[in-house]
């Protein structure tokens, strides 16, 4: 197994680099800002749905609450740049530590739950955080954040017209999420959670040091989530409690991942790339009719998609995943 | 654009090189994008606004004896005849989909302005978008006072805010008091949203400022499953007037709970959201005899000017409802954006938004009780002046202003 | 805070607290006892609403009437959902819980498409019932009847799944399906049949609280979110595979909303429910009554 494991990471990584090249490409021929802006959430969820499934996918603790994390690292950015003058970048370190250690604090009771008890524990407290903001005045409340653009500027990461800046972030976040699952997945914690999933009750022996896994990888995973968040908030200039925090977004967190193989490498990018264009096409081109014709086709192709592949859209490129699928 | 199986097809299969053909249209059309909930939790309301719009745009684009600017002839004269033709997008009351839907309409769609969106949070995304492109945005049904104040050149608001609403329900309340009303304790109740923040803030202030006492203060988190804590604590605090600023779902509910918990309220004065809707009324319209909301626009304008009722019935063939107090301001803004378009003599945006800031449309050629259209350097109208209007016998009576007033406010409530 | 008002929220708790239980029993069943996800519970409420809305409508029955037809018609859409889509999702062999997750998501979704596509999204109301907008007066005490009825309601669904569960062949055949699919297929139990009936029997519970709630409460394609998350809230914390838990889970969640209420500003009443089932899993993570 290990030259044949070995192989396929190597070829992984070059196929991944391949595949990144072509995507930064592509803005020079695809002039059109609908179409680029399209691209930029299919990256950003891409990398949203593959730092989610470090922690679901992997470690296998299905969360339904990272829009907390997500709100947290796009509200801990525009607070700091609106109120202190602070440049996002270092909003966005700032909002992404913020997100980590809140996800460890949380880590530590809510990980003795399983199956639905933790999912249900991981919507609530989102919802709590969401409650909470929705009613804190210093932050806005309900009005939410509406962050200034004067001008174009690296340094404040804004820019008024051109999506470029924007899409090549999204592309070098989606890379960073993807090879920290690429390298954790050949680490000691890869083996753990493998282990605990091919046998549960070797979790038993392993449990002090698999608990700890599973706390580095909501780190992990909570960090790079806020990272989005705080992306997203540059993105839109315009963030409330309900477009960054709702409990939608959690689900369209995990969607990509689950549609194109949770708890695979592949899976939260090939997800992302055909999910995204199609939610966005599907409001623009039949969203007019204000007859939920939109919301009909959606939700048909996620029903079918995940009865028909429950292991993921993956699978259909490749056959010799399946062990890594599981 | 209608729903067909080309469209479906289209939209599930289309990929990103065919986007193009769809989005093509005869050149000679002056085209504007109009920005909605038409999915989700408000759709009614993106459903009602389009039917508004295409009553408007039937207007301008064919002859009418109105005394409305751009009625009498066909298209607008200023462009050779040039007809409007309307592009709607679903925002489906998100923020960022309002943005990626605006950047779409005037890149690919090509339109010379948008108008919307119903949801304050999405006009602010919205707005900054068109100022972005140098694309007029005209904001038809949004009340939140922060909106024209952010500095756009860009942004226009032909109807009052909420704290313009907010006033005059307070002078109306200076007025009742000083015919020996009393009206001493208020109760505010509203949303956890934007809306319901933003009218709340300006009621208490307003409140503070000119002495009258706010008893309680219920801030509500919008769609709850249930009101009877909330009610519980106004009917405690038995305020002289309710102040709710809720929508239809929140208002229908606020209503029926404050029947099954035994409060007959002295007087409610709404701001206006569900308390204008025809949805509210058919469930609980029993129950509201003499409520008072405030509002752009009556039907019993009609009175005064015919062509309010006719337009109103041309609505209704449509919609099947009577023209509301969103309505009429959708149907205005699409009014008034043409009429701009218009002098402009082009689809450029930079020359759209002089023609805005120099319009200057008499109230006698709206359907609202509005003293004229005129803009200040913020974008914003102060001419609009807001109305009171009351549920008496099933239907909605002007009663404030004095000088747009057909009767005398029933105080209190039965 | 007088006494009267303390004595009228938690009154109102308690009636609230009911009905959350009348319309978490349904998800107890499906959730709890089969161990399966139902993220379309809260659409299946809407689309029983909206029944009994249409039986109102066009046929002026009243919500009473209607209760037995909306639950009869529920109880075949909710063994054909189980038969045309949950079915498969259960048989996934792999990440069988995200499949149940995400095909009942894809199914509220589009629930709600065909529901603003064939109702459109105007919000509806049963104007007129038997029950609707009277209310009773106990010492200044206000319970509105339509709530008082569904709270009985909800303690007879409870009673007679609790028996139906504990004393009936078919309760003993569901429960040890769950447990081992396989082994009860050797004495010719057949899975799907089981479950096909067991989801009716969960739809057909809901219908029954749809129709109770349309008496009081405005219909439209979005409704059934506002209580979807408190359904589930509702029977976690009382533990799944309990059904006296979901029981005890509703009451709780009622009287913990209803004394947030009188302490926090009411547009944070949720806080509490969330606070409290954080607390109850912490300390006990089955819930306070669950075995699973």
């Amino acid at each position: 197994m290990d030259t044949s494991f070995a192989q396929r990471r190597r070829r992984d990584l070059i196929v991944a680099g391949c595949l990144a090249a072509i995507a930064a490409l592509v803005p020079l021929f695809v002039k059109d800002v609908y179409v680029q802006n399209i691209m930029v959430l299919t990256l950003m969820y891409a990398a949203l749905s593959q730092s989610w499934n470090i922690l679901s996918g992997y470690c296998g603790q299905i969360s339904l609450g990272h829009a907390l994390y997500f709100g947290l690292g796009a509200y801990t950015t525009a607070l700091l740049f609106t109120k202190f003058g602070v440049l996002p970048w270092f909003g966005m370190i700032g909002g992404g530590l913020i997100s980590a250690v809140i996800a460890m604090a949380l880590g530590y009771p809510c990980f003795r739950l399983r199956g639905h008890y933790f999912v249900i524990a991981t919507i609530v407290i989102a919802e709590t955080a969401l409650l909470l903001f929705q009613n804190w005045d210093w932050a806005g409340a309900a009005l939410g954040i509406d962050i200034p653009v004067r001008g174009d500027s690296w340094l404040k990461f804004q820019f008024t017209r051109s999506k470029l800046p924007y899409f090549y972030f999204a592309l070098g976040l989606a890379c960073v999420a993807w090879l920290v699952t690429w390298w954790l997945e050949d680490s000691k914690w890869g083996y753990w959670w493998r282990a605990v999933k091919d046998n549960p009750d070797a979790a038993e022996s392993l449990g002090v040091v698999v608990f700890n896994s599973k706390m580095g990888a909501a780190a992990v995973s909570a960090f790079l989530t806020a990272v989005g968040g705080s992306f997203y908030a540059q993105f839109v200039s315009y963030i409330d409690p309900e477009s960054v925090m709702g409990f939608q977004f959690s689900l369209l967190m995990a969607l990509p991942a689950v549609l194109g193989g949770i708890g695979t490498l592949w899976g939260p990018v090939l997800g992302a790339v055909i999910l995204i264009p199609l939610t966005e096409l599907t409001r623009s081109f039949i969203g007019g009719s204000g007859r939920g014709v939109d919301l009909i086709v959606y939700g048909t192709l996620i029903v079918l998609i995940s009865l028909a592949r429950p292991q993921g859209l993956v699978g259909l490129f490749s056959g010799r995943r399946k062990e890594a699928v599981r | 654009m209608t729903i067909s199986r080309r469209n479906v097809l289209l939209g599930a299969t289309a990929s990103a090189a065919l986007l193009p053909m769809a989005a093509r249209a005869q050149t000679s059309d002056v085209v504007i994008g109009v920005i909605y909930p038409l999915s989700g939790a408000s759709a009614q309301i993106g459903v009602d606004a389009q039917k508004s719009f295409e009553t408007a745009a039937e207007i301008i684009n064919k002859k009418y004896d109105f005394d409305l600017p751009l009625a009498r002839g066909e298209g607008l004269p200023g462009l050779g005849g040039a007809k409007v033709r309307l592009v709607f997008a679903d925002h489906q009351a998100d923020p960022q989909k309002g943005r990626a839907e605006a950047e779409r309409l005037i890149t690919q769609e090509k339109v010379c302005a948008i108008i919307g969106t119903y949801q304050s949070a999405v006009a602010v995304t919205v707005s900054q978008i068109c100022e972005r492109y140098q694309i007029p945005f005209m904001s038809a049904d949004n009340s939140s006072p922060s909106l024209h104040r952010r500095g756009l050149k860009f942004y226009f608001r032909p109807a009052p805010h909420d704290e313009m609403f907010s006033a005059a329900m307070f002078d109306f309340f200076d007025a009742m008091k000083k015919k020996g009303t009393k009206i001493e304790t208020l109760a505010l109740f509203h949303e956890d949203t934007i809306f319901g923040t933003d009218s709340g803030n300006a009621q208490l202030k307003l409140a503070n400022e000119r002495g009258y006492k706010v008893v309680a203060d219920i801030k509500y988190r919008a769609n709850s499953p249930s009101l009877s804590a909330e009610v519980q604590q106004i009917k405690a605090a038995s305020a002289d007037v309710l102040m709710p600023s809720s929508y239809t779902t929140d208002g229908i509910l606020l209503v029926k709970t404050m029947a099954e918990l035994g409060y007959k309220p002295n007087a409610i004065v709404a701001q206006d959201a569900g308390f204008s809707e025809k949805a509210l009324y058919d469930a609980v319209g029993d129950k509201l005899e003499a409520v008072i909301s405030r509002g752009s626009f009556s039907l019993d304008l009609a009175a005064k000017r015919p062509m309010v009722g006719t337009i109103n019935a041309m609505f209704k063939e449509k919609s099947g409802k009577d023209l509301n107090d969103f309505s009429s301001r959708q149907f205005m803004a699409l009014i008034v954006m043409s009429e701009a378009i218009n002098r402009a003599k082009s689809v450029d945006g930079d020359k759209i938004r002089e023609a805005l800031v120099a319009t200057d449309i008499p109230g006698a050629q709206t359907i609202m009780p509005w003293k004229r259209v005129k803009f200040d350097d913020m974008g914003q109208n102060n001419d609009a002046d807001p109305v009171l209007l009351q549920y008496v016998g099933g239907k909605f009576v002007t009663i404030f202003p004095p000088q747009a007033a057909v009767a005398e406010a029933v105080w209190p409530m039965k | 805070m007088t006494a009267e008002t303390i004595i009228q929220s938690l009154a109102s708790g308690l009636l609230m607290g009911l009905l959350y239980g009348l319309i978490a029993v349904g998800l107890a069943l499906i959730f709890g006892l089969m161990d399966v996800v139902n993220f379309a519970h809260g659409e299946f409420l809407m689309i029983a609403m909206y029944a009994t809305f249409f039986l109102f409508a066009f046929f002026a029955i009243d919500p009473l009437l209607a209760a037995p037809l909306v639950a009869a018609a529920l109880f075949v859409f909710g063994a054909v959902v189980y038969l045309l889509v949950v079915r498969f999702a259960v048989r996934a062999k792999a990440n069988a819980g995200m499949v149940q997750i995400f095909s009942t998501f894809g199914l509220a979704i589009v629930m709600r498409g065909l529901a603003q596509f064939f109702f459109t999204p105007d919000y509806r109301s049963v104007t007129h019932s038997w029950l609707g907008g009277k209310t009773i007066s106990i010492g200044g005490i206000f319970l509105p009847v339509p709530q008082l009825f569904g709270a009985l309601v909800s303690i007879a669904a409870f009673g007679a799944l609790y028996f139906f569960i504990n004393r009936t062949d078919f309760g003993r055949a569901l429960e040890a399906t769950r447990e081992d699919a396989g082994a009860v297929a050797l004495v010719g139990i057949d899975k799907n049949r089981v479950f096909a009936l067991g989801w009716g029997l969960g739809a057909a519970l809901v219908g029954l609280a749809g129709a109770i709630m349309a008496m009081f409460f405005y219909i439209y394609p979005d409704v059934g979110a506002s209580f979807a998350l408190v359904a589930y809230v509702t029977v976690a914390l009382g533990g799944f595979g309990s059904v006296f838990g979901a029981f005890a889970g509703g009451i709780i969640v009622g009287l913990v909303e209803a004394t947030t209420a009188l302490m926090l500003p009411p547009s944070l009443k949720s806080v509490g429910i969330y606070a409290v089932y954080l607390l109850v899993v912490f300390v006990r993570p089955r819930g306070l009554f669950g075995s699973i």
